[in-house]
């Protein structure tokens, strides 16, 4: 019983993770139709960020959270600016935009990744929080990955209230069903694009400073959390950000009951599984009506 | 230029390159090597995806397919007859995953293409650990280099003729009519399945026929390094940044990105794919119709005289 309580958990606790970083990609692409492929080196900017702060000045990693997020926001602010603007104001149309925002995707891909390396070396980086284990009905967990797990559902759980709630949150939505009709009733494109594109790098980078909390980091650490969140928003449905929350819980409770029952190998070959059949069924996503 | 003159120009160009094994030394030759092999990927995937507009992630799959048929028959192959069963392999299974996602488009079928080349990358992993007790497999008999050069030039050039030839037959017309607007190419009488799956199948076949060619070069291959997503991304790369539209920018792109990846790499590893990148948005940026709109450019400026 125990064991299946652990392993419910601790599936519940990577979905966590990967729902974050996927809402925040999801927003960027249903909004905007930029799929950006770069999306995990901002995450792992978020954990250096977050690992500098810790070894030079000692910043308890949880403090520094809304730090990380406002520099990870303003530099999606600027990304936008300077890299995806110019595409989106000039492309003829929708598939234009995707693939050439996905040909930047790949050159800031490139660029972060390697600066990283040319800053930080290729070394596996890490430090230690909140290690102590934590009994919660006869299972036990390292209490880093249970604040993990919690500041990561307040951070999504925050944004699907925003999107509900607010008026700026309506205005994406509307802006997500009819671009067109949104701009007709005073929607303003350009200050609503970068903001998306900034909250959804902030999210990353949130992720990624959360992450730098239980795992080691090294600079190519983004990549596999791309590839899980594009499974996870195909999963859910492109531009569903509720659909991204329970995409990836299914996909964390997927890996974690496969590897528990066949083998940790076969872990990709699990997500890719359940994301074709997904696909070949219900291609328009799980959660779409 | 119609498809005759075209296609002479390829034979002779052919030619030129099929002379260069007595002209280069070895560190050169390797060089035009891996130009020519990106070339014949650039072009076997504009063949299907420049006119559909179709963003297919898949590359890397076919490559790998084809480089583990050679592994797995050497010995009982002869080199060219792995070569065309690699291509013939990576080309039914592009029919197979065709026929399942082919109805697809924009990022879904990206991502579905995208998953399917890792799908096979650890399905073989898993395979060889469980059943064969190996990771990666040594090939003990290769050819030598100016035949595995001849061979590979050989499929490129196959790859640039079957894409001048699909681009002037109905075949050519039917996938840009898709490109435009699938519905009404239906209306006209074309069927859009069947073309997809054609033309997905057959620039799956170059792409496969040029990973069991080069899969002589490695001697050990392993799933890790024959399935690298780098080589479906860099594929894709140079094919957009020549213009996917043409056949001629792919290619030349695919010798600019050669030359700059192989002088580069070597000396500045991180340097080099910073520049890379920061080039790269550069030429999304200013330069969207690819290496293939500077021509395009000049000759129509040449026309305005």
């Amino acid at each position: 019983m125990s064991l299946w309580f652990e392993l419910i958990a601790s599936g519940l606790i990577t979905g966590g993770i990967y729902a974050v970083v996927a809402i925040g990609l999801n927003l960027q692409y249903g909004l905007m139709r930029i799929l950006n492929i770069s999306h995990g080196e901002f995450l792992m900017l978020g954990a250096y960020l977050t690992w500098l702060a810790h070894t030079v000045l000692q910043v308890n990693p949880l403090a520094f959270l809304p730090v990380v997020a406002l520099v990870m926001f303003v530099a999606g602010v600027l990304v936008y600016r300077l890299c995806f603007y110019r595409i989106v104001s000039t492309a003829p149309a929708v598939e234009v935009i995707e693939a050439r925002s996905l040909l930047v995707g790949f050159g800031l891909l490139y660029l972060v990744q390697n600066l990283a390396y040319l800053a930080w070396g290729a070394d596996l980086r890490g430090y230690s929080f909140l290690v102590e284990t934590l009994e919660i009905g006869g299972a036990r967990f390292n209490l880093n990955r249970v604040v993990v797990f919690g500041f990561a559902m307040a951070a999504s759980l925050a944004l699907l209230a925003v999107l509900r709630f607010t008026l700026i949150g309506k205005a994406v939505r509307a802006m997500m069903q009819s671009p067109t009709g949104a701009q007709l009733v005073g929607i303003d494109t350009k200050v609503l694009h970068p903001v998306v594109f900034g909250a959804g790098l902030a999210l990353a980078g949130v992720a990624g400073a959360l992450l730098s909390t239980v795992f080691e980091i090294s600079p190519a650490m983004g990549e596999p959390y791309t590839v899980t969140a594009l499974i996870v928003i195909v999963l859910g449905g492109l531009g569903s950000a509720l659909g991204s929350l329970l995409g990836g819980f299914l996909l964390g409770l997927v890996e974690t009951f496969g590897m528990h029952f066949t083998s940790p190998s076969l872990k990709m070959v699990l997500s890719y599984g359940v994301l074709i059949a997904v696909l070949l069924a219900r291609p328009k996503g799980l959660f779409t009506r | 230029m119609n498809s005759r003159h075209a296609l002479l120009a390829l034979l002779a160009g052919g030619l030129a390159l099929a002379a260069l094994p007595w002209l280069l030394s070895d560190f050169l030759l390797a060089l035009a090597l891996s130009c020519v092999m990106y070339a014949g990927l650039a072009v076997s995937w504009s063949m299907f995806c420049g006119p559909t507009n179709y963003l297919s992630l898949a590359t890397a799959a076919f490559f790998g397919l084809g480089t583990y048929v050679t592994a797995w028959g050497a010995g009982a192959l002869p080199y060219g007859l792995s070569v065309l069963a690699g291509g013939l392999v990576a080309a039914g299974f592009a029919a197979l995953i065709g026929a399942a996602v082919l109805h697809l488009r924009g990022a879904y079928f990206a991502v579905i293409t995208f998953g399917m080349g890792e799908l096979v990358r650890h399905g073989i992993t898993y395979y060889e650990k469980a059943f064969e007790g190996t990771v990666g497999r040594i090939i003990a008999e290769a050819p030598e280099s100016t035949t595995v050069y001849w061979m590979v030039l050989l499929v490129s050039m196959g790859a640039v003729a079957a894409a001048v030839l699909v681009r002037d037959h109905r075949l050519g017309l039917a996938l840009r009519g898709i490109g435009s607007d699938e519905e009404r190419a239906q209306t006209l009488g074309v069927n859009a399945r069947r073309s997809k799956i054609a033309a997905f199948a057959l620039s799956a076949f170059f792409a496969g026929a040029l990973g069991a060619a080069m899969a002589v070069r490695w001697t050990y291959i392993d799933p890790l390094t024959v399935f690298n997503p780098f080589i479906g991304f860099q594929t894709v790369l140079i094919a957009m940044v020549g213009g996917a539209q043409t056949i001629l920018g792919p290619i030349a792109s695919a010798v600019v990105f050669g030359l700059l990846t192989e002088f580069l790499r070597l000396q500045f590893p991180y340097l080099f794919l910073v520049i890379l990148g920061f080039l790269l948005i550069l030429l999304v940026l200013y330069l969207p119709g690819g290496i293939a709109s500077l021509f395009e450019r000049w000759r129509w400026r040449r026309g305005n005289v």
